[in-house]
């Protein structure tokens, strides 16, 4: 796989996903709690609510990369193989989101007896995206990997410090935000060579852009019901 | 039927003012020097700008006044005269008075007989806004002639006094501005007739964000408040509370240059710009900021900008607001070189409350 996109239908899948992004970013800014945390009123429950609503669908990624992975065919194997390497760097993170929880004040069993079924957005894009996951050759979930990339470097870059402001914790709570900036060169290389290998053809591309698209609408919902479950 | 941008002026009121001299024009508040002065000229750049206010914070120019200038100078450079124009449309993010708007007292002040008058009303992209209603005007087949003008006199904003009234300390928010804005103003005449060298107008277009963003850059607000200036029992109290300091929030900057590229983004989708055939990019903004990651990610997407392909006089002439792209195209036009044919992509991305402006100009042959 090359490090750089090197094919034109690929430089117009980016365009498209980049598009996707700001949109996405667009959607977030109209989140209320969001909203909330932007202008500073934002309390400590609320930073606990919140982890405990991601903890489900950090639980749930490490899942549906793994399937992802084996979801491709020998055809794929060098998509295979960079696949089970994300999975393997990501699959327990939930365990550092578990004791920022802890750090902020919350306890653990309830973390623990929280269920997926609380929060209908985390309900659906798990739903989702187990489904892509489970088709032959899923190229449109790099559609997926560009959002959540995405989302984790701007938890690390505004929201972590965002969140230390508003509640006054110190960055002992704010670790698995944090943790996912440190990692944005390399994430960011590696998603452009996966859109270098499998963003082909129209129908390839149009997929990848769907699927962004879907997981972005499904993110900003799961992030809408933070407040109502 | 097209229109056309066939003279260009601009007004910079006195001397060029540099980064060492600004403060004791602007004045020392408290008496002491400011700690966040070196940092962010640092950041953005800048070298030197103009203030039409000085040392004793005399005004010098009145916002109008200048706004005059520029006009009489694009004028002086063109085939016409006053009695040809038949329509005015004025920018500036703050007049001389509340009220009336901007443009009537623009159009006393250069004593221009009935024309039709638009003012608009912004901060960086107001100018734009004001262009594409005349543009549109004379599209319309309305007007064959029409001045668009827009100022700035944003220096009796920072004058040291403002920010003592307004209490002890002062924020990073309220003086990232400081360091930033300065005095000037620009205008371009437009006709639906091509004259030789002029710039064809091939479109103008923005895109407003602000219902997805909270207020980056406002004047009327105190931090954490949501009264209005115009709320407070007197306009005295607004003033203490801090109310009338012109703010940049500045946790929010970055997403101007994002929702930039966005617009970009969604011009080539629509066919309306290729990037490869743009030979000239005119951004108000410092450049610098765009050295970032994102634009590592649009060379990659294909739709980079080559850096020899942008000119600004920003570092020069200062950050005049809504001014600046009309400053900035007047500049270019007048020193750089450019053919017949060639493509000019001018962005004007405003952080007040996002919204973004883009034009694209082409050279007009010599004849």
């Amino acid at each position: 796989m090359s490090e750089q996109i090197t094919t034109e239908m690929a430089q117009q899948g980016l365009q498209a996903l980049m598009r996707v992004w700001f949109d996405f970013e667009r959607q977030l800014g109209r989140v209320p709690l969001l909203q909330r945390l932007q202008r500073g009123q934002f309390s400590i429950d609320d930073y606990q609510k919140l982890l405990l609503h991601w903890r489900q669908q950090v639980i749930e990624g490490s899942r549906w990369i793994s399937r992802c992975a084996s979801s491709f065919d020998r055809h794929y194997s060098d998509v295979r193989s960079a696949i089970i390497g994300h999975a393997r760097d990501e699959h327990r993170d939930y365990e550092m989101l578990e004791q920022d929880f802890v750090a902020a004040g919350g306890e653990l069993v309830v973390m623990h007896a929280a269920s997926r079924a609380n929060n209908i957005g985390s309900e659906a894009l798990h739903g989702f995206i187990m489904y892509r996951a489970s088709q032959p050759n899923p190229v449109d979930l790099v559609g997926a990997m560009w959002i959540i990339e995405g989302l984790g470097q701007k938890m690390a870059s505004s929201w972590a410090g965002q969140i230390e402001q508003a509640t006054g914790c110190d960055s002992s709570c704010t670790r698995f935000m944090r943790y996912h900036g440190s990692q944005d060169e390399h994430h960011m290389q590696e998603l452009y060579q996966l859109l270098d290998r499998v963003c082909n053809n129209a129908e390839q591309l149009a997929a990848i852009v769907r699927t962004a698209k879907v997981v972005a609408r499904l993110y900003c919902l799961q992030l809408e019901e933070v407040e109502h479950g | 039927m097209s229109v056309y941008i066939s003279s260009t002026g601009h007004f910079l009121p006195g001397p060029a003012v540099s980064n060492d001299e600004m403060e004791s024009v602007l004045g020392f508040v408290h008496g002491k020097p400011s700690r966040l002065r070196r940092r962010i000229l640092q950041s953005n750049g800048i070298q030197s700008r103009h203030y039409a206010i000085d040392a004793q914070h005399r005004t010098l120019f009145s916002n109008s006044q200048m706004a005059a200038k520029a006009a009489e100078d694009c004028l002086a450079n063109s085939f016409i005269g006053k009695p040809q124009l038949t329509m005015l449309s004025a920018a500036t993010s703050q007049g001389d008075l509340v009220l009336p708007g901007f443009g009537s007292m623009v159009q006393a002040e250069l004593q221009l007989a009935d024309v039709e008058l638009h003012t608009c009303h912004g901060i960086c992209s107001s100018s734009m806004m004001a262009l594409k209603a005349a543009y549109t005007a004379l599209l319309a087949g309305e007007h064959s002639t029409a001045m668009v003008v827009a100022s700035e006199l944003t220096s009796r904003l920072f004058k040291a006094r403002r920010y003592e009234v307004a209490g002890a300390e002062l924020d990073f928010n309220a003086e990232f501005l400081r360091w930033m804005l300065s005095d000037g103003a620009g205008a371009l005449l437009l006709e639906s007739r091509p004259r030789a060298g002029s710039f064809r107008i091939d479109w103008i277009r923005s895109f407003s964000h602000a219902d997805a963003y909270p207020v980056c850059m406002s004047v009327g607000q105190a931090p954490n408040e949501n009264r209005s200036w115009q709320d407070y029992p007197s306009y005295a109290e607004a003033e203490t509370a801090g109310a009338l300091l012109l703010r940049q929030d500045v946790r929010v900057l970055d997403a101007i240059v994002k929702l930039g590229v966005d617009g970009y983004l969604r011009l080539i989708a629509q066919g309306l710009i290729q990037p490869d055939e743009i030979d000239h990019v005119l951004c108000h903004y410092s450049s610098h900021y765009f050295k970032s990651k994102i634009f590592d990610m649009m060379q990659q997407a294909g739709v980079g900008l080559a850096e020899d392909k942008w000119y600004s006089n920003l570092y020069h002439r200062g950050n005049t607001g809504c001014a600046s792209i009309f400053i900035m195209l007047d500049e270019f036009r007048r020193t750089q070189s450019y053919q017949p044919g060639d493509t000019i992509l001018c962005m004007v991305p405003e952080s007040g409350r996002f919204n973004t402006a883009y034009m694209q100009l082409t050279v007009m042959d010599a004849y």
